[in-house]
């Protein structure tokens, strides 16, 4: 049933992967309006879904697969959001194929995880839940500081072509980076502490060198620094994007080995 | 006479040398004058995107060598390799194509013909426009008007002004809490921040060397006017810099716009630059934060829209195409007026002749009514004479065959052939449609 649902929204997905993709090249309003129909469509189902699965599982993904899909129900219900409030539509052409490309791999190791022995943790679905929402704001800032870069050099390099009539202003790209990364940030941050209350709740050490808790950290020293920069320093533009970047890389690094300790058989720290 | 286009554009030719052709007022008049000695003619299109001589000569040779060795010592030997020539009607099609504004770099862009008029303006007071050009200005500029009331491509036409604008909305996510300099006070600034205004801009500053002229194009547009000596205090306060002055030399370099870089903490400034010669050096724009355009820039940038307006180009060159041939027509008709007037001319004064001797012969022995009558009588057996042949001239088509019938009248009626015609018969439609339309 939960596999159904999430397949269905998966095709939904690719169908709006396409109309965006087809919307970045025929800038027709009408389409913009069937790709955040077919996104909210699936993140309907997709929801349904995984409400179900967490239901049984205290309330958490557990395993690499439902991670994956999590991460992408969030990144495109934020993706929503920020289409809905700014109306610039042509960013789902790059984010929904990046979604579609997370679910996927999500959806092919999607066979039955055992259920790990921290099920019971109360603050862990907490924990979890707030790991991924950063993960997946990042994510987006990422994809975001990307269309900058992109289209910073259509404009300094004078390329007036699709990409530049397309995409949105330098400007816009840069304000929605800055927001996406203080919402990454402060979601960050809730996850460092609580995962640093899971630590030394449990018997052993507070911090224990694991790459999760490294990359993490490094990550949210990187986005520390890029809050700090924006607010005091004037940063701006490309290089804060190029630091974006950099960021949800380290990310990434600690959600993939987050997942390691479970089939190393460490756990959860 | 015969009909000569020489020049260069940005179809043609780099900035670089557009830029070396770019003369002062008064020097484009000595050289008008060089070049139009009577009976030639000549005036000048010099914009920031042409370069173009035109010229009316009964030798074109000579002239033509003359425009080129002139051209040369402006722009250099290599000048020459982006020159092309356009001569007889081609010449007269090139420029009626030119003031429709469809060779123009923003495809039926409106600057245009303002600025045909002025270089036919300022032929006509440097003496070197007479007959010939004002009659071809005249319906290249009724062409023009046909042009954009006729077709929609000046409907759609983006100006280099609000070419500006759109760069500006790729930079930033919308104007109004934006500020924008203008540096320059002419034409082009005012059509930029008229367009920039219209784009929801609200924070306006001007600054020219001349301060009052400034201050009265601030005043039109509600901008604010600021002395040229702040230039680099604006530039640190700018979010926007929109140039446009006749600065020989470019007023903005790396060194100088980058020493603003630390005051206004890096934040992005978008210069666009209207003005050829250069106002802002190519280098600045290496600076990081800053995104500068120049005139070539932007021509690469609208060329899209040019290709969205092909279809309505197409039906313009269809009307310039009819407009040249009916100026071709009417010369040729034109051309047998003095004749016809002679021959008109000569009929009604054999008329009030006969009828004077035949009056006073008579005496006091007739009322006002038969007295008008006789003299009624005289004039119709004069027009009923000369209607048949008046008709052939005037039908005659091409300007050969209508000078051999032209020559054959004039020579069975004993007339000059190139007697100067009366006054008022020489185009009369010149009249009507010179001068500012």
């Amino acid at each position: 049933m939960n596999h159904a649902l999430v397949s269905l929204a998966c095709h939904a997905y690719v169908v709006a992967a396409l109309v965006y993709l087809v919307y970045l090249v025929r800038q027709m309003d009408a389409l913009a309006t069937v790709g955040r129909v077919l996104v909210g469509t699936g993140l309907a189902l997709h929801g349904v879904a995984l409400f179900g699965l967490f239901g049984a599982q205290g309330g958490r993904p557990v395993g690499v697969a439902q991670g994956f899909s999590t991460f992408a129900f969030l990144l495109l219900a934020i993706f929503l959001v920020v289409d809905v409030r700014y109306r610039k539509p042509v960013i789902g052409a790059f984010i929904t194929p990046l979604a579609v490309a997370v679910l996927l791999p999500g959806l092919l190791l999607d066979r039955g995880q055992p259920l790990s022995p921290d099920v019971q943790r109360p603050l862990l679905p907490l924990h979890v839940t707030i790991a991924l929402l950063g993960m997946a704001a990042s994510a987006l800032a990422a994809g975001v500081a990307g269309m900058y870069l992109l289209m910073e050099r259509q404009v300094k390099g004078k390329r007036f072509g699709l990409l530049f009539s397309r995409l949105p202003s330098l400007e816009f790209l840069d304000t929605l980076n800055r927001r996406l990364v203080v919402v990454g940030f402060i979601a960050l941050s809730v996850t460092l502490v609580t995962g640093a209350f899971f630590s030394s709740a449990a018997p052993g050490f507070f911090w224990t060198w694991h790459s999760k808790q490294i990359a993490t950290l490094v990550a949210w020293g990187v986005f520390a620094a890029l809050v700090g920069a924006r607010s005091f320093g004037g940063w701006r533009g490309r290089r804060v994007a190029l630091l974006t970047m950099t960021g949800f890389g380290l990310l990434l690094v600690s959600f993939l080995s987050s997942y390691d300790f479970i089939h190393v058989g460490g756990g959860w720290r | 006479m015969e009909f000569l286009c020489i020049g260069l554009s940005h179809r043609t030719a780099p900035l670089v040398v557009r830029e070396r052709l770019a003369l002062p007022d008064a020097r484009q008049v000595e050289l008008l004058q060089r070049l139009a000695q009577a009976p030639n003619e000549a005036f000048l299109v010099s914009t920031c995107n042409r370069v173009e001589l035109y010229l009316a000569a009964p030798d074109m040779n000579r002239v033509r060598e003359s425009a080129r060795d002139e051209l040369r010592l402006l722009g250099g030997s290599e000048a020459l390799e982006h020159l092309y020539e356009h001569r007889g009607d081609d010449a007269l099609v090139h420029l009626f194509r030119v003031a429709a504004s469809l060779d123009s770099m923003v495809l039926g862009e409106a600057q245009i013909l303002g600025q045909v008029k002025d270089a036919f303006e300022r032929g006509q007071g440097a003496g070197a426009v007479r007959g010939e050009l004002t009659r071809v200005c005249a319906a290249a500029f009724g062409c023009a008007k046909r042009v954009r009331t006729e077709t929609a491509i000046g409907r759609a036409a983006t100006s280099m002004a609000s070419a500006a604008v759109a760069l500006a909305s790729k930079v930033f996510d919308g104007l109004g809490d934006k500020t924008v300099l203008l540096v320059g006070a002419g034409e082009m600034a005012e059509l930029a921040a008229r367009h920039l205004k219209q784009a929801g801009a609200t924070r306006l500053l001007v600054t020219n060397r001349t301060l009052a002229r400034a201050e009265a194009l601030a005043a039109e547009v509600g901008a604010t006017a600021r002395p040229f000596e702040e230039l680099f205090t604006l530039l640190t306060a700018a979010d926007v810099v929109v140039c446009s002055t006749a600065s020989p030399v470019p007023l903005f370099t790396k060194e100088n716009v980058g020493a603003v870089g630390r005051a206004r903490k890096r934040r992005t400034l978008l210069m666009v630059d209207l003005a050829v010669p250069r106002d802002i050096a190519p280098e600045v724009g290496e600076l990081d934060w800053v995104h500068a355009y120049d005139v070539d820039d932007i021509q690469k940038f609208v060329a899209d829209n040019a290709a969205a307006r092909a279809e309505e180009a197409q039906k313009a060159g269809v009307l310039v195409a009819q407009e040249v041939a009916r100026f071709v027509r009417d010369r040729a008709v034109r051309n047998g007026v003095p004749v016809l007037a002679q021959l008109r001319q000569r009929g009604e004064s054999i008329a009030r002749a006969e009828v004077e001797r035949t009056l006073s012969s008579i005496g006091d022995g007739l009322t006002d009514k038969q007295r008008k009558s006789i003299e009624a009588m005289a004039r119709a057996i004069v027009n009923k004479l000369l209607h048949e042949p008046t008709a052939r001239l005037r039908a005659v088509g091409p300007e050969h065959e209508g000078n051999r019938l032209v020559g054959a009248a004039a020579e069975l009626f004993g007339l000059d052939e190139e007697a100067p015609a009366p006054a008022g018969m020489a185009g009369p439609n010149v009249v009507a449609n010179g001068g500012k339309g």
